[in-house]
């Protein structure tokens, strides 16, 4: 019974995995890049709905989310310009390197705005309970699953029944044949790095929220568990993502039921390397002929 | 005069990491395992002078052969996906090794005193250099006599038909496939031989700091070793010291009066650099 409690409350915070996985897998696709720096934007999104805190401590945790939320809209796009506008799309190491350095610069802000100290970090419905049958679900993780439930279906709304979504869609499959069509290339890489922060914001917030407190430390283990997301659900592919997502956040908290929490780390990245030998297109490899 | 012994003796530990990482790099792929390659030569070494009482000489190919080993192990099944999945494959592999050195415990007691790697805690006590009374300069022209060898081994590599092959991997796949080339082959040996390079540095690492643990492998350091022979550009070996003494020398200590404020510019010093010389800072064109 306890296996199925750690896998359910695996899967609650997987949910945030997820988010942070459709963020690298949201830029690769449109760009054929990876943005190292995301886990960082998330992170620092999160840091910055703090802020709302500093300014009226009687702020309450849905006015620190909101302001996560939009700092990583902000993020998202300052990455863009900083790391992929101005390179050449031709020399993928260079934006690997910037996208690094990136990530090196937002860590040592946050290090230096908060002298090293981690922070505590409002929760909501920490104090929330449900039983489902013999399960025990904490409100807090229940809710990081269902804003991030929430945020995935807003994104999958914009990306297949809106204009935006079609552009974007239209760049990422051939972005000659959507410029001479009429599509604004550089508009659409440039919100797509907007949204992708955006929901990189609220993961920060979410994951700042259900772990209680927030320190740069998480950057980097985040970057490394949004990547695995990213090639175990197949580079590219949305679905792909949220199903490893949930699938990385179970294992784990399987791994760490039955190894302890520093050696459950490793044990995903086996995993990651199992789907590289067997599998290494993914769960949903991309279709043929897609570049 | 001590501080600048020390700064040569990290140049050249930095240079042997930023060797290996040339390799790997000549044939076009990007790895980030070489953090991991490294951790496993300092740990190797440093297990055999300390508690097998080896002669450091006798200890440094064996952390060789141990990174080779690691890199072989890890090339083949890389192998199966080329480039950015690679990158995400290698910096696995990296974190991998860290958390193994994270949870490793294995001391023994030698001369009433318990000694050996302590997970977290890291690994205490390498002692070899002043146990066998070596100064400081001593330990230095060490250092360099290996990195003098192993940066005239790789120049005359180049020239030879290895090199040549190694580079028409890089520079084109299917031709090179298409001229009889073995791409597993011409990748896993720039691995092994990557991993070889990184194995030994590790293990002289280890001696000249004399405690390791696995905070000193992380991102930023496997980060470092491919960042130099791309800062350094890849037309031949001297780019990549070149590059070592630039950002170890330079940015990393000259930058010390900043303070705080070192960290920050640094990331925002990549950043910069990518943006203005996507190719390396002294490389050709399109390398």
């Amino acid at each position: 019974m306890n296996l199925l409690q750690s896998a359910a409350d695996g899967v609650l915070f997987g949910a945030t995995y997820a988010l942070i996985g459709i963020g690298f897998t949201l830029v690769f696709g449109v760009l054929h890049k990876i943005n190292m720096a995301y886990a960082a934007v998330s992170v620092g999104g999160a840091y910055c709905g703090l802020l709302a805190l500093s300014l009226a401590p009687a702020a309450p945790a849905w006015a620190v989310f909101l302001l996560a939320f939009a700092a990583g809209g902000v993020l998202g796009l300052a990455v863009y310009f900083a790391c992929f506008h101005f390179i050449p799309l031709a020399s993928p190491l260079a934006t690997l390197m910037s996208t690094v350095g990136m990530l090196l610069l937002i860590d040592e802000v946050i290090i230096h705005v908060t002298a090293g100290m981690p922070r505590s970090y409002p929760a909501m419905f920490d104090d929330v309970m449900l039983q489902a049958g013999a399960l025990q679900l904490r409100g807090d993780l229940l809710l990081v699953f269902a804003v991030s439930v929430a945020c995935m279906g807003a994104l999958l709304a914009l990306l297949y029944r809106t204009p935006l979504g079609l552009a974007t869609r239209a760049v990422s499959q051939q972005p000659v044949a959507a410029q001479l069509c009429g599509v604004r290339v550089v508009q659409v890489n440039a919100l797509t790095f907007v949204v992708t922060g955006l929901l990189g914001g609220i993961a920060g917030a979410l994951i700042g929220a259900s772990v209680g407190t927030l320190s740069p430390l998480l950057t980097l283990p985040l970057t490394v568990k949004g990547l695995i997301v990213t090639v175990i659900g197949g580079l590219g592919s949305i679905p792909g993502a949220i199903l490893a997502g949930l699938l990385v956040g179970a294992l784990e908290s399987l791994f760490q039921h039955f190894r302890g929490v520093t050696e459950r780390d490793i044990y995903v990245m086996l995993l990651l390397f199992a789907f590289l030998v067997f599998r290494p297109g993914g769960i949903f490899g991309p279709r043929a002929g897609r570049d | 005069m001590d501080f600048y012994v020390g700064l040569a003796q990290l140049i050249g530990v930095h240079a042997l990491l930023g060797l290996s990482a040339y390799v790997v790099l000549l044939t076009g792929q990007v790895s980030l395992a070489q953090a991991g390659f490294f951790a496993i030569g300092a740990y190797a070494a440093g297990m055999l002078t300390v508690m097998a009482g080896w002669p450091l000489l006798a200890a440094l190919p064996v952390a060789s052969l141990a990174g080779a080993a690691a890199a072989c192990a890890v090339g083949f099944p890389a192998l199966r996906v080329r480039g950015l999945m690679l990158v995400i494959a290698t910096l696995a592999f990296a974190e991998v090794v860290r958390l193994f050195f994270f949870n490793f415990d294995f001391q023994v007691a030698r001369a009433g005193v318990k000694v050996g790697p302590l997970g977290g805690e890291g690994f205490r006590q390498i002692r070899y250099f002043p146990e066998n009374a070596w100064t400081t300069l001593e330990v230095t022209l060490f250092i360099w006599a290996f990195v003098a060898a192993i940066m005239a081994l790789l120049w005359w590599f180049d020239r030879s038909r290895f090199g040549t092959v190694l580079r028409a991997v890089g520079d084109d796949e299917l031709a090179a496939q298409s001229v009889g080339i073995s791409l597993t082959g011409a990748k896993v040996t720039a691995m092994a031989l990557g991993g070889a390079i990184a194995g030994i540095g590790g293990g002289i690492y280890a001696h000249y700091t004399t405690h390791i643990e696995q905070a000193n492998f992380n991102i930023l350091l496997a980060t470092l070793a491919i960042a130099y022979p791309l800062v350094g550009g890849l037309s031949n070996v001297f780019g990549t010291l070149v590059a070592v003494v630039f950002v170890q020398g330079l940015l990393v200590e000259g930058l010390r009066f900043l303070g705080d404020w070192r960290n920050l510019l640094f990331g925002a010093l990549i950043v910069l650099a990518m943006n203005l010389r996507p190719s390396g800072l002294f490389g050709a064109r399109g390398a």
